[in-house]
């Protein structure tokens, strides 16, 4: 019961916020922020009790409305409700982004939450896809006309399609996947698919299936060659839009991954995890390379995603219970840290109206203090520091890695380990790099006289905006860009914003001291999973 | 030998043909008369979705029967046992309506009652001389629903025939009486492709006769191709069902004493051309060129029945023989696959192409027909049932998107532009809500839960044949599919620019004016039942998958 509502909230709230023509007023933002929190507490409900719901739905394709929750879907089941929960409230707290209506943008908000908790919590393969599609269409207008107005129509255009292309191609290849499997396992039951652990299918066939799926998760995840609809993505969206990306969608390929291709087709992906392995790593190199030349902060930590997301990839290759632990950690991990920063850096770009790092700016210590420590926070957990929550997700899965399980390609699987690790030296390169520029301003250390003007500059706007925090949002943006040009000076997070950050910070710190809380929740099942004794709901 | 008739089980066919002497005898009484025939021809079409009802619950392969004949004398019309494997029953129907028959009559008479309050006529003619068309509008729109809803029941060659031509030359004449030049293009082009059609639906017909020896379009005639009875140049040769497989993969038993290898080859042969002949019809590639130009020459409402009942038409036809053929577990049909890969392709390509919103529609649905025979690779009771409830999905999608297009015709005569949608999600929410739903069910996305279950559902038997290569194109044409319908949408769902709104409002508001309400409140009736169905089908797929079985 609870399951079933936690998933119809969000879908009433968006139905409603859509149908309703108005624009931003109290009672939209009620609905918006209630309907959020009430399924944040639904999501611990259910997740704590184990909730579970089997009805039949399209009784003439065997397709059921089974939903329910495990050790594997649990963590991000709660991230991605609480994480709706922030979007919701710094978009509430700050200006709508230009393009529509704002009881649309929210509504679009909450159709991805709806999208998103389905797919976490689908246990029938059908089911799974068809939730998998649910976030596509919100996700595509919160891009298309949500996106960054300072940009020409057409690029974002080109985002928006480029992401639901690229997305679209991928689901529907997993769909021929998953017709093959189910076909030839005679049950869409993910439960029952799990079981089977791939008996009954020759290994040939079973290679092919994994590689279809493996092939259309992998733009989502989104793996190397496949992961260029990501930076223009991100670069386009909206904050919220950008968060739910990268800290939801994300996330999606990569569960998408444990639950159709580890669980039930092991041999299959035994044959393809050198392969899964070499584009996990050349992802890591690839995305880390670009961070240290790409000049716009959004693409940069897109690109740093991809990197991320490589780790995710590499641990999946391993095929140890460690591995998917530290695929299922890194997963989380990079859902918090990602939120965490594109949170920081939408702030900081609509304040600075684009985020090009070439401009000279002052650095964020001088200007906006508290920015500039939730910056740091997110970019040492983004070079992998220990004591926070990245840390464990990548060390975890180099250790998988280096000792793999026995059917796996050892010697390349070292190879691709150390070259991991340079990866991690590639990822303190461009996170102390971000660090330079933005937040001790090192870049306009050559104009000296911009510091002064622009620190009194940013006084000035401080002081403007410090009567009315909420109402005069748009005055703050307005003084903010206005500074921008002089200087780039940013209003420092407060309210709302800065309870939202603060609380993301203080759960990648949470989180990196205490990996256990993660790791205790999905061990068993991780195990169960990979050694096909099913996973029980 | 005595024939039973049963009207009880007619009625579907008998109600359409009563509206149709109505509207005459009408037209008799009291010539120009404009609304009359319409509500005549609207309601007999809500009566045929009613008189279908009753065959919409046979489960199990039963079916409503009638003109049976039999060998033996009184036998019973509708017994409701004439099984679709019932190859030992001493009757053949020539009328038989089991559960996916009913629907597809049931779905091509609901989309002609919306198409019909779609073309929904205004009280005043435009100049006081000009003839009224109406009545013989009304006629031809019955005439042509008949002739579908007959095509999907008939089980001989010869009702299948007048009853497929029946479906599609009233669409003709429709298509030329809606007065604009291009229209005459349009349908002289609809018609040389139809004669054509005919040729090789005749030709086909003809084969299917000659292998068979039978003019019945049933199981048990498919699978007496070996035996060819009543046929001279073919010697007798005592097979049984058993046997058939054997002779149809070439490894002729010994009791076989004649080319039975000939035989089967001939039916190939025949069944082949009836696919192309049909293909015409659903406007596969390479039978497809008529379409754009016959679309964007017809009315609105005349392209939506073009695009929905016509397609019904052809599709329940194709899936007569089919179904026949289906008995003889025959391997997939590889020509299927490579029509199905090259309409999509095309026609998407095509479709993104696009500016008129029509001739969009008209190359998605050549890429649809694509999606539609697909599943029919399958020669089985999986991919016919497949196919019938992709094709329901599309038809349903298409008629809402249709059903939008006609009712902004109706306020602002540029509504056929791309860009006269600019921004309706702004103006007219409830219209764009019903617009993105249908595209996104075309698109096979959610909202539209039913296209995205339609795809699933026409994958599935390309699956089960084990056919890669043609579930790859599918999937990239799923992709390329949903760039041309988010074409579209991008436009509904951006604010429109303060200048252009401006300049859209008075427009509106002098052709509203000028309009009557009345024809449009019914248009809007009409596109209001279509998106409610749409609503429904896609909370629910369920009740559209469960009427096919």
């Amino acid at each position: 019961m609870a399951l079933t509502l936690m998933l119809l909230l969000p879908l009433l709230g968006a139905v409603a916020l859509i149908a309703i023509p108005g624009d931003e007023s109290r009672v939209e933002r009620g609905i918006a922020l209630g309907t959020t929190v009430l399924t944040a507490l639904l999501a611990v409900v259910v997740v704590t009790g184990r909730h579970e719901i089997d009805a039949p739905w399209i009784r003439s394709l065997g397709i059921r409305w089974h939903f329910g929750v495990d050790g594997i879907s649990a963590a991000l089941v709660i991230l991605t409700a609480l994480l709706t929960v922030a979007v919701v409230v710094h978009t509430l707290a700050g200006r709508f982004p230009a393009g529509g209506s704002g009881s649309t943008f929210l509504g679009c908000i909450l159709l991805v939450e709806t999208g998103a908790l389905a797919t976490f919590l689908a246990r029938d393969a059908i089911l799974f896809f068809i939730a998998f599609e649910v976030v596509l269409v919100p996700m595509w207008v919160l891009i298309r006309s949500f996106g960054d107005d300072h940009v020409p129509d057409e690029r974002r255009s080109d985002a928006a399609g480029r992401f639901v292309l690229f997305t679209v191609l991928g689901s529907t290849l997993m769909l021929v996947g998953i017709l093959f499997l189910v076909h030839h396992q005679g049950t869409s039951d993910l439960t029952e698919l799990a079981r089977l652990h791939g008996d009954g299918i020759s290994r040939s066939l079973e290679t092919a299936i994994a590689g279809m799926l493996l092939l259309g998760l992998g733009i989502k995840v989104p793996l190397w060659p496949v992961h260029t609809w990501l930076p223009p993505a991100h670069t386009v969206a909206p904050t919220a839009g950008s968060v739910l990306l990268a800290a939801v969608l994300l996330k999606m390929g990569t569960y998408g991954i444990v639950r159709l291709v580890v669980a039930t087709v092991p041999n299959g992906l035994a044959a393809l995890s050198p392969v899964l392995a070499i584009l996990g790593v050349v992802g890591i190199l690839w995305g880390g390379l670009a961070c240290l030349v790409e000049r716009d902060l959004k693409r940069l930590i897109a690109y740093s995603s991809v990197a991320h997301m490589g780790f995710v990839v590499l641990a999946l290759a391993s095929g140890s219970d460690t591995g998917l632990q530290a695929a299922l950690l890194g997963n989380i991990a990079h859902g918090v840290v990602a939120a965490l920063l594109f949170f920081v850096v939408g702030d900081l770009k609509e304040q600075w109206g684009s985020a090009d790092l070439s401009t000279v700016r002052a650095g964020l210590r001088d200007t906006s203090p508290r920015l500039g420590v939730v910056l740091l926070v997110g970019l040492a957990a983004a070079l992998g520091l220990p004591g926070l929550v990245s840390f464990w997700g990548e060390f975890l899965a180099l250790y998988a890695a280096w000792s793999p399980a026995p059917d796996r390609p050892v010697a390349l699987l070292r190879v691709c380990v150390v070259l991991g690790a340079v990866g991690l030296a590639l990822a303190a390169a461009y996170s102390l790099r971000v660090a330079r520029l933005v937040w001790s301003g090192e870049a306009s250390g050559a104009a000296a006289e911009v510091p002064a003007s622009s620190t009194a500059a940013g006084e000035a706007g401080r002081a403007s905006t410090t009567g009315a925090p909420t109402v005069g949002a748009p005055a703050e943006g307005v003084a903010a860009e206005g500074v921008a040009s002089a200087g780039g000076a940013v209003v420092d997070a407060r309210g709302a914003r800065w309870a939202v950050v603060l609380t993301l910070a203080v759960a990648v710190v949470v989180l990196g001291v205490l990996p256990q809380l993660l790791l205790g929740v999905s061990g068993p099942d991780a195990v169960r999973l990979i050694t096909g004794a099913g996973v029980l709901p | 030998m005595s024939v039973s008739v049963d009207v009880a089980v007619l009625w579907p066919a008998l109600v359409p043909i009563a509206g149709l002497v109505l509207v005459l005898v009408a037209d008799l009484v009291v010539p120009r008369l404009r609304r009359v025939p319409y509500a005549i021809a609207g309601v007999a079409s809500i009566a045929t979705v009613v008189a279908t009802i009753p065959g919409l619950g046979l489960g199990g392969g039963s079916a409503r029967s009638t003109f049976c004949i039999s060998a033996a004398a009184g036998a019973s019309g509708a017994s409701g046992a004439a099984g679709a494997v019932a190859a030992d029953l001493p009757q053949t129907c020539l009328w038989q309506a089991d559960a996916l028959t009913s629907t597809l009559q049931l779905a091509a008479a609901l989309a002609a009652a919306v198409c019909i309050a779609l073309a929904w006529p205004g009280a005043s003619r435009r100049r006081p001389a000009d003839a009224t068309s109406e009545p013989v509008e009304a006629v031809l729109l019955l005439a042509a629903l008949t002739g579908t809803v007959v095509v999907a029941a008939s089980r001989d060659v010869g009702t299948w025939l007048v009853a497929l031509e029946l479906a599609t030359l009233p669409v003709i004449a429709l298509v030329a009486l809606s007065g604009r030049r291009s229209a005459v293009a349009g349908a002289t082009q609809l018609l040389v492709t139809s004669l054509v059609s005919f040729a090789l639906l005749v030709l086909g017909v003809a084969l299917w006769f000659a292998a068979t020896g039978s003019p019945f379009l049933t199981p048990d005639a498919a699978l007496s191709s070996g035996r060819a009875q009543g046929v001279g140049w073919f010697s007798y040769a005592p097979l049984g069902p058993g046997e058939t497989a054997t002779t149809m993969s070439g490894a002729a038993g010994a009791t076989v004493v004649a080319w039975p290898s000939v035989s089967a080859g001939v039916l190939s042969l025949g069944v082949v051309l009836l696919l192309a002949g049909v293909g015409f019809k659903l406007s596969l590639v390479p039978f497809h060129a008529w379409t754009p130009t016959a679309y964007s020459g017809a009315s609105t409402p005349i392209a939506a029945f073009l695009a929905t009942v016509s397609k019904v038409a052809a599709l329940a036809a194709l899936l007569v023989v089919l179904r026949a053929v289906a008995a003889l577990g025959t391997p997939a049909l590889i020509t299927i696959g490579v029509l199905a890969a090259l309409s999509m392709t095309l026609g998407n390509l095509m479709a993104l192409r696009q500016d008129d919103v029509v001739r969009l529609l008209a190359w998605s649905t050549v890429a649809q027909a694509g999606w539609v025979v697909m599943p029919l690779v399958s020669v089985s009771a999986l991919g016919i049932g497949a196919s019938a409830t992709y094709l329901l999905a599309y038809v349903i999608g298409t008629l809402v998107a249709f059903a939008v297009v006609a009712v902004t015709l109706r306020e602002r005569p540029d509504g056929r532009d791309l860009t006269a949608y600019d921004g309706l999600w702004h103006r007219k929410p409830w219209r764009a809500g019903a617009l993105v739903l249908a595209l996104t069910s075309l698109a096979g996305l959610p909202p539209g839960i039913i296209g995205l279950v339609g795809k699933v559902v026409a994958l599935r038997p390309v699956i089960a044949e084990g056919w890669v290569w043609l579930a790859v194109v599918a999937a990239v044409n799923a992709v390329i599919g949903v760039a041309v319908y988010l074409r579209w949408l991008r436009g509904v769902i951006t604010a429109p620019e303060p200048t252009s709104a401006d300049e859209a409002l008075p427009v509106t508001a002098t052709t509203a004016a000028t309009l009557a309400t009345e024809q449009r409140r019914v248009a809007l009736a009409g596109l209001v039942v279509a998106a409610a169905v749409l609503v429904v089908v896609s909370v629910q797929p369920d009740l559209l998958l469960r009427l096919l079985g």
